[in-house]
């Protein structure tokens, strides 16, 4: 192979054995191709200089250490990695299918809100608890109306069946102020009215008896 | 260009077996102690080792190659503790995105990636942090803490000097060819740039440090072709 010393650099950059080899063969004829053949090489050995593999296990463990910190702190969504198992299409369907089954429970708890009887119908509304307490306010009126027929008979200490009224009524009333005076702390109650109304109603039937006694 | 004060006596920079040939100066044909092979069956095993979260494999990779990563950090960043961070995060990386692994290049060659990335972003934050102090002992610090005891240490600082001039990319191209022994097959995977953009790199960069280390050529040295 003929090599001169126009060919030097291309075969520095990208030269196959057989070029370097004749490359060699003319540098032994050729002072200037022989001092830049050197001068290349030297840098390559003087790149070793440069390298040093001394072994450092403190450096590993401290690498392990982080390894295995890192892999504790993002084990649970490691785990959840089982999720790319799956092919795309199936990763689509399963979302797609997550979505629905959302949607679904939104639309069942929106309509389970809206139904009437529900739990969370126990908590009046404003509106609808200014329209109760006018009626109880107004049931009161006609109650203590009521009562106030009932109490001549009442005071009379004779007959024991009228001592009886005396004391249910006095019940009934103890538990109608207690009721009112938790009411009165948390008035959207609707439990509280209810049991409340039922108080009421009882004293009414107990008054009407009374005033029947009479007759 | 001219030799930028760093010129030393070739008798200093040139070891008795230059002159015997170095393999690494030819294309690659003899291989390396530490070439790594794309897709051999122990690559292929550190990498499922890797993927399967198996910490012996983190620790063989390092036992492979551990002393070589921290080497290039090194040289790439020119400080040690930067290194060993670098080496560190790499394996925190190589962790974390083991899965996105598909095998188009070896596992070593990726690691290596991301060692060098990881070097380019530690370089970046550094010279941020750098920007923001503004003291002169940064500005007076030299790029290279001590190396390989030894080393000599006029050559090894004059080399440190010249290769600081080079570009990025022919500083990583001579480190990882001339240094950490990689072929241009796999720099060109590592810095995904071409076979031939690495050939050419790496000529350039010889070339300049040739320059920059280049001795006082005898008056007849330029006769005979």
């Amino acid at each position: 192979m003929n090599i001169t010393c126009a060919d030097r650099d291309r075969i520095f950059m990208d030269g196959s054995a057989e070029e370097w080899a004749a490359l060699e063969q003319h540098a032994e004829s050729c002072a200037e191709c022989s001092e830049e053949l050197r001068a290349w090489k030297s840098i390559s050995i003087a790149a070793e200089e440069l390298r040093d593999y001394k072994e450092d296990q403190a450096l590993w463990a401290k690498i392990e250490g982080s390894l295995r910190e890192n892999a504790r702190r993002h084990g649970f969504w490691t785990r959840l990695e089982f999720w790319r198992a799956f092919p795309i299409g199936w990763q689509a369907a399963l979302a797609g299918a997550l979505v629905l089954a959302l949607a679904l429970a939104g639309v069942y708890v929106f309509i389970e809100r809206n139904t009437p009887g529900n739990a969370s119908d126990k908590l009046l509304k404003n509106s609808a608890l200014a329209e109760v307490e006018r009626t109880e306010r107004d049931y009161m009126k006609a109650i203590d109306k009521l009562a106030a027929d009932a109490q001549p008979q009442l005071d009379s200490p004779s007959s024991p069946l009228m001592a009886s009224y005396r004391e249910k009524l006095t019940v009934l009333d103890s538990a109608i102020d207690e009721l009112r005076a938790e009411a009165g702390q948390n008035p959207s109650n609707a439990h509280l009215r209810y049991q409340l109304l039922a108080m009421y109603q009882e004293k009414q039937e107990t008054l009407r008896e009374v005033l029947e006694t009479k007759r | 260009m001219g030799s930028v004060g760093l010129t030393l006596p070739w008798e200093h920079r040139i070891s008795p077996m230059a002159d015997q040939g170095d393999g690494r100066v030819e294309p690659e044909i003899e291989a390396q102690p530490n070439q790594t092979t794309n897709a051999s069956p122990a690559d292929a095993a550190l990498a499922a080792g890797c993927l399967a979260g198996d910490m012996r494999a983190y620790e063989r990779l390092y036992s492979l190659q551990g002393a070589r990563m921290r080497n290039l950090a090194r040289n790439l960043l020119g400080s040690q503790t930067d290194a060993e961070d670098a080496v560190q995060e790499t394996f925190l990386k190589i962790q974390r995105s083991i899965r996105s692994f598909r095998g188009h290049s070896s596992f070593v060659t990726w690691a290596f990636r991301i060692l060098v990335n990881t070097c380019h972003d530690i370089r970046r934050s550094r010279t941020r942090r750098r920007e923001q102090v503004q003291t002169d002992q940064d500005e007076a610090k030299p790029l290279g803490e001590p190396r390989a005891p030894g080393a000599h240490p006029s050559l090894r600082l004059a080399l440190e000097r010249a290769l600081t001039t080079l570009t990025k990319h022919q500083r990583e191209v001579f480190l990882l060819y001339e240094v950490e022994g990689f072929r241009h097959a796999e720099i060109a995977s590592l810095l995904e740039i071409s076979e031939t953009a690495s050939k050419n790199t790496l000529f350039q960069a010889k070339k300049s440090l040739r320059s920059m280390l280049e001795p006082p050529r005898s008056a007849d040295a330029g006769g005979a072709r």
